[in-house]
């Protein structure tokens, strides 16, 4: 298992990353072949994820960015219907 | 009719050959069987009295201004077809001429009828369709799976109307945690196939991108016909990520659907196809919580047990001091009698050893009769010259003592007096 990440490390990394990471710690608990002292650090590490991707999902809004349109013709909306 | 004349059959016969009917017929549609460009036609024309008797199959008269055509859709075609032939369609029809020996007609039997207005367009649909295919560019093996959670979606459509409103709104409710990027293209007219190529180029150049929809809202067969281009399906074809086609709705199928990763019914399902459903996540994520949290109250419970039956084999293996310490009194006890018996063995010795003393002491000797006579100043007296005649003698017995005064005295051997 990685080391555990700071809160801001969270923060930053895309979320199924963060996704991905707390289904191995699960798996790992689940395999039960760890130490219960590393067991625990991983449950921790686990809800903190958790919490993360809550947080996540909570504040997240779509982002968009568009391509410039310098240079192509196609991409003036004059005249253009629906769709 | 001379003799030895060819005839219409090439065999030198004599006189004319009769044929009959039926083999006249069987004749003639071997030649049109034969011919292949009979076998796969289009043929266009105006539908006229067509027929549905009770067999389930369709009888109608193609023609134009100045010819007939006897025509047939079988039962199982019609329910195929999209259309019906009406009195009066102008329709482009596509089948194979056949002779029809019963009636010695001829007809065509088709399988294929399309609007004439369309029908131009549908052959060259058709045509680009069977080329590309052939080409290999719509196998199955050639799609790409989509990524379970991209990050970065490209999407080309129009950056005005609907199409790119239910988009964002789609991927805002399903999935906002990725980001869109728009590459504008027209999509409709006779520029929009070079600009649709030239917005997915755009996108292909950004390799951070997971994967892109090509999207458009319905619109008639013209209007969608740049999703039919030959180019932009080869440059859809060439997408490094996987491409969702969302074009019109889901009884339109462009060329562009076939060379797609993924072929969506419409815009907005092609949106929904390309992201996970996040409305899902939280559970999803509660689900991975409480696995945790099972998992590791399984491992503390298991320490538990572990610690447990550790416990009792430590137990199990602890000396038991009630029996050391009953083993230990014992052991006292028997050194106690043994002690005792030791001791008791020592005094015996010694009260034999005293008794022996004894034996040999002057007490003894006195106890069995004897007597020590002894002077006035305590020399014992062994001889009777020690002793004058009238001197006082002291004589010890076993119990006491005797003043006396010596009468008289003889010199003899003891031996003989106690004979």
């Amino acid at each position: 298992m990685s080391e555990p990440a700071t809160d801001e490390e969270l923060a930053t990394r895309p979320f199924d990353e963060l996704v991905g990471e707390l289904q191995r710690i699960v798996q790992a608990l689940e395999a039960g072949s760890l130490g219960l002292e590393e067991s625990i650090g991983l449950y921790k590490e686990g809800l903190r994820l958790h919490a993360a991707c809550e947080e996540r999902l909570r504040a997240a809004e779509l982002t968009i960015t568009e391509l410039g349109r310098r240079g192509v013709p196609g991409a003036e909306p004059t005249g253009q219907p629906d769709g | 009719m001379g003799i030895e004349q060819p005839t219409l059959w090439g065999a030198a016969q004599v006189g004319p050959r009769i044929l009959r009917v039926s083999d006249l017929n069987r004749r003639v549609r071997t030649l049109l069987d034969a011919d292949t460009a009979l076998t796969d036609v289009w043929v266009e024309g105006e539908v006229s009295s067509p027929s549905f008797p009770a067999s389930g199959h369709c009888f109608f008269t193609l023609k134009d201004a100045s010819s007939q055509l006897r025509a047939v859709i079988f039962r199982e075609e019609l329910a195929r077809l999209a259309i019906r032939p009406t009195h009066g369609a102008a329709v482009i029809c596509h089948g194979r001429v056949r002779a029809y020996e019963p009636q010695g007609t001829y007809q065509l039997y088709v399988n294929e009828l399309t609007p004439a207005g369309a029908g131009d367009l549908h052959a060259q649909y058709e045509a680009l369709r069977l080329r590309l295919a052939a080409e290999g560019l719509f196998d199955d093996a050639r799609k790409r799976s989509l990524p379970r959670w991209p990050r970065r979606v490209g999407v080309v459509t129009s950056p005005v109307g609907a199409v790119w409103r239910d988009i964002g709104n789609v991927l805002r409710r399903r999935y906002p945690l990725i980001e869109l990027v728009l590459s504008p293209s027209v999509v409709q007219g006779p520029t929009a196939a070079p600009a649709i190529v030239r917005a997915l180029r755009r996108l292909y150049a950004d390799a951070s991108l997971d994967l892109i929809i090509l999207a458009r809202g319905g619109g008639s067969l013209e209007d969608l016909w740049c999703f039919n281009d030959e180019a932009v399906v080869r440059c859809l074809v060439q997408a490094p990520m996987p491409v969702v086609v969302g074009v019109g709705h889901e009884s339109d199928v462009t060329l562009a659907d076939f060379a797609a990763d993924l072929r969506a019914p419409t815009p907005s399902a092609a949106a929904e196809l390309a992201v996970p459903d996040g409305t899902q996540l939280p559970a999803i994520l509660g689900r991975l919580r409480d696995r945790a949290s099972a998992a590791l109250l399984g491992r503390v419970a298991e320490r538990r047990r572990h610690l447990e039956s550790e416990r009792r084999a430590l137990a199990g293996l602890a000396p038991n001091l009630d029996t050391a310490r009953q083993r230990a009194a014992e052991l006292v006890d028997r050194g106690d009698r043994a002690l005792r018996a030791s001791i008791e063995r020592r005094r015996l010795t010694v009260d034999a050893l005293r008794d022996g003393l004894r034996a040999l002491g002057p007490a003894a000797t006195l106890e069995r009769g004897y007597a020590v006579a002894r002077l006035g100043d305590g020399r014992i007296v062994r001889s009777p010259d020690e002793v004058p005649i009238g001197s006082a003698l002291e004589v010890v017995v076993a119990r006491g003592r005797l003043e006396t005064r010596v009468e008289s005295a003889s010199a003899e051997r003891a031996e003989d007096l106690l004979r």
